[in-house]
């Protein structure tokens, strides 16, 4: 068995065994297949800090928008100070999900969706690690599914990069000639309160537990993350994520391998 | 002896135009694929916009609405269907209280024509309506996936799998256990 999926497994296993409550899948490290509804607007305030030498952090707005039923919009703009002294804004995202699968049933659903995203950055970090989240220019489309089973929600995704970085003299060795790579990723997660839903102003907690993984198609090299994350929903509108994201293992070169992540996230409805 | 059938089926349709004051009062819609309370908002927030909804009431333990119905607004349940489509779920089930204002007799197949759709009876019995009545949904759109398999394979007319009867939409209903 691939060393990537024992966790995994373990994790499903556990959340069989003792989960009473129901499943989650407003992710946190990834999109589910699901969509957001028509004419709604989710607004979010992420913010990813490292803490290795000194507090250093990025900070993402999204807009992200129901066109219909089957196709959602995203722009993101990153304003960090990785790289340079102050807070600035150096890139852009444009993201797109079409779901072309949609199986609802009582208890259980089974999406999926196909996605696709442009990312722009004014200085990228050229590292074996293509991040379109603020660090490289680079194009990706991608797979994912979701499945909803009783108690429990599981999505798993695979995808293609592809790095538009325009490689400045004395960083090619640092990409060792990969410019692509594929990422993989599974997700599980869960309710833990409220045990049965009576009102719109009861606040959920949901925890996670994501995976993922990315590997360089021509050279080879790859890394595992593990994101863990706690979820609070306040009257099924506000919504605030925490969560870490930590390396398993991997022999990719990162600039960091271990983040924290705050969201807070807004949901309009019938905005149009 | 088929053609006889379907004449007399375009007898009723045509002599059993409903009263003006006959009409669908409330609704309880059910849907399926909402695991969260946000979910749910989101297609409350849906259903909000039909202009013939007068109140919403949700249920969150059941993932259902009741939907009260303005007076003397026209309905149409394809809407309801359409909205919670927009917000990224499924009818699995929707309840429905049509007011019968004179006593109306139905057996299997009996139709009754309201706002330009079609209503078919179908394992119904003979019955007397009168006043308020709970009919189940069996249309496609109406019920889950599973449900819709087990009544088709219960032969209903043809129009039961296209929706339509000639031009006009055809929606199959049945009276509600309560």
């Amino acid at each position: 068995m691939n060393k990537s999926a024992i966790p995994a497994l373990i994790f499903v296993i556990a959340i069989l065994f003792f989960s009473k409550a129901g499943a989650q899948e407003l992710f946190v490290a990834t999109e589910p297949a699901s969509n957001m509804a028509k004419n709604s607007i989710r607004l979010r305030l992420s913010n990813e800090a490292v803490l290795e030498t000194d507090f250093k952090s990025r900070t993402s707005l999204g807009i992200m928008y129901g066109l219909n039923k089957s196709l959602t919009l995203n722009v993101n703009a990153f304003m960090a100070d990785f790289y340079q002294r102050k807070q600035r804004i150096n890139g852009y995202s444009f993201y797109g999900k079409y779901r072309f699968l949609n199986s609802d049933n009582v208890q259980k659903h089974f999406r999926g969706a196909v996605f696709a995203q442009y990312s722009t950055v004014k200085f990228p970090i050229i590292h074996d690690e293509i991040n379109l989240a603020g660090e490289n220019n680079g194009l990706q489309g991608g797979i994912v599914f979701t499945q909803l089973l009783h108690k429990l929600a599981l999505s798993g995704s695979v995808s293609y990069t592809q790095s538009l970085d325009k490689f400045i003299p004395g960083h090619e060795m640092l990409h060792d000639n990969a410019h692509n790579s594929i990422a993989y990723t599974l997700s599980s997660g869960y309710l833990i309160f409220p045990r049965e839903y009576t009102d719109y102003k009861q606040i959920n907690t949901n925890v996670y537990l994501e995976f993922l993984g990315d590997s360089h198609t021509g050279s080879g090299r790859n890394f595992m993350d593990a994101s863990p994350a706690i979820q609070f929903i306040f009257n099924s509108k506000i919504r605030l994520d925490f969560s870490k994201r930590v390396q398993l293992w991997g022999n990719m070169e990162r600039r960091f391998k271990n983040l924290y992540q705050v969201r807070v996230e807004y949901n309009l409805f019938n905005v149009f | 002896m088929k053609a006889l059938r379907y004449l007399v089926l375009f007898a009723l349709i045509a002599t059993v135009a409903p009263n003006a004051k006959a009409q669908f009062e409330k609704a309880e819609v059910w849907v399926s694929g909402m695991t969260c309370s946000m979910c749910q908002m989101a297609t409350q927030k849906s259903l909000k916009t039909i202009d013939y909804i007068g109140s919403i009431e949700p249920n969150l333990k059941t993932n259902s609405f009741i939907l009260t119905f303005k007076k003397g607004k026209e309905v149409d349940l394809d809407v309801i269907k359409k909205k919670i489509k927009d917000a990224g779920f499924s009818v699995s089930r929707l309840i429905t209280t049509f007011n019968f204002n004179n006593r109306t007799s139905v057996t299997n197949n009996f139709v009754f024509t309201y706002a330009g759709s079609t209503y078919r009876f179908v394992n119904v019995g003979d019955k007397v309506l009168h006043g308020e009545v709970n009919l189940l949904l069996l249309s496609s759109g109406f019920v889950s996936t599973s449900d819709y398999k087990r009544y088709s394979a219960q032969n209903f007319d043809p129009s039961y799998k296209t929706g339509m009867s000639g031009k006009a939409r055809i929606l199959h209903v049945t009276l509600a256990s309560n």
